[in-house]
């Protein structure tokens, strides 16, 4: 992500946890306290933090252990973007994009992206995932 | 994971599960907590429980969900195995779900056509009956 995005003069948070999945609850808890303050109605809430939460499980299941779990928030007019990203062992690390969780969080967000990046100048690889979720009910 | 483990949040947040047996032919399993991938296995044993109760004594089955304040696809799971599980029995699943942390995830899914849904635990247990698929004549209406 570039930095042009992100400080762009809007509301961005950052959440960075190990990549455990016990730490997940502190990280939906977030999602849901920005979507409620960034007047989401209370199915877009739910949907947001339930998304969110499903991301960053799929994501601590394939990180390094020693990994960091990064959640970032990009709070726009009527909508969140949220980049989650975890180091991953080995530079093929693919996400399971075949599971029911995955099927649940396409349904979840309006839009969904799986970004794979190969370690480079010895940084290591990593997985995130991208999603974007509306406001309000949003024709599908 | 060691009992021993020196992480406060290594097994993630508090899941209760509690099998009750509120009147003959019926088992109520009451969750109380935040049901997540780390917390589904606790769900999971609770549901368990209450499945193999059906099957042993042929008591319909209420899971009490007014306390469960998240509900994740890996909980949905558990429900769903469970609702399949009992549907092999003749029976069904049936679900207090009142609060939106509970019907919404059902709801976006769909997963709420394989549950019979009530808002309260009384309206459940005076509908739930096992098996669910052809009640003896005499419970009819009742």
């Amino acid at each position: 992500m570039s930095d042009a995005e992100t400080l762009d003069g809007m509301s961005t948070v950052e959440v960075r946890t190990s990549a455990t999945a016990a730490l997940i609850p502190t990280i939906r808890a977030v999602a849901s306290d920005l979507a409620a303050r960034a007047d989401f109605d209370l199915d877009a809430i739910s949907d947001l933090r339930m998304a969110v939460d499903e991301a960053c499980a799929t994501l601590v299941d394939a990180a390094d252990p020693t990994s960091v779990l990064q959640c970032r928030f990009l709070v726009r007019p009527e909508r969140i973007r949220v980049h989650a990203e975890v180091e991953t062992a080995k530079a093929d690390t693919v996400l399971s994009t075949d599971t029911f969780g995955w099927r649940v969080l396409q349904t979840l967000a309006d839009d969904v992206e799986v970004l794979h990046e190969a370690g480079v100048d010895g940084r290591r690889a990593t997985v995130g995932i991208r999603l974007d979720k509306s406001a309000g009910d949003v024709p599908r | 994971m060691s009992d021993a483990a020196p992480d406060p949040f290594g097994v993630g947040l508090p899941l209760d599960t509690q099998l009750s047996r509120p009147r003959p032919g019926s088992v109520l399993l009451a969750v109380d907590g935040e049901i997540d991938t780390l917390t589904a296995a606790r769900l999971q044993a609770g549901v368990d429980e209450a499945v193999e109760a059906a099957r042993a004594d042929g008591a319909s089955v209420v899971a009490d969900l007014s306390g469960v304040t998240f509900l994740a696809s890996s909980g949905l799971a558990v429900l769903i195995g469970a609702a399949r599980r009992l549907a092999e029995l003749g029976g069904r699943l049936h679900l207090v779900a009142a609060s939106r942390a509970v019907t919404r995830p059902l709801q976006v899914t769909g997963a709420d056509a394989l549950f019979d849904i009530h808002d309260d635990v009384t309206s459940a247990l005076a509908t739930a009956r096992f098996p669910d698929v052809a009640p003896p004549p005499g419970e009819v209406g009742r």
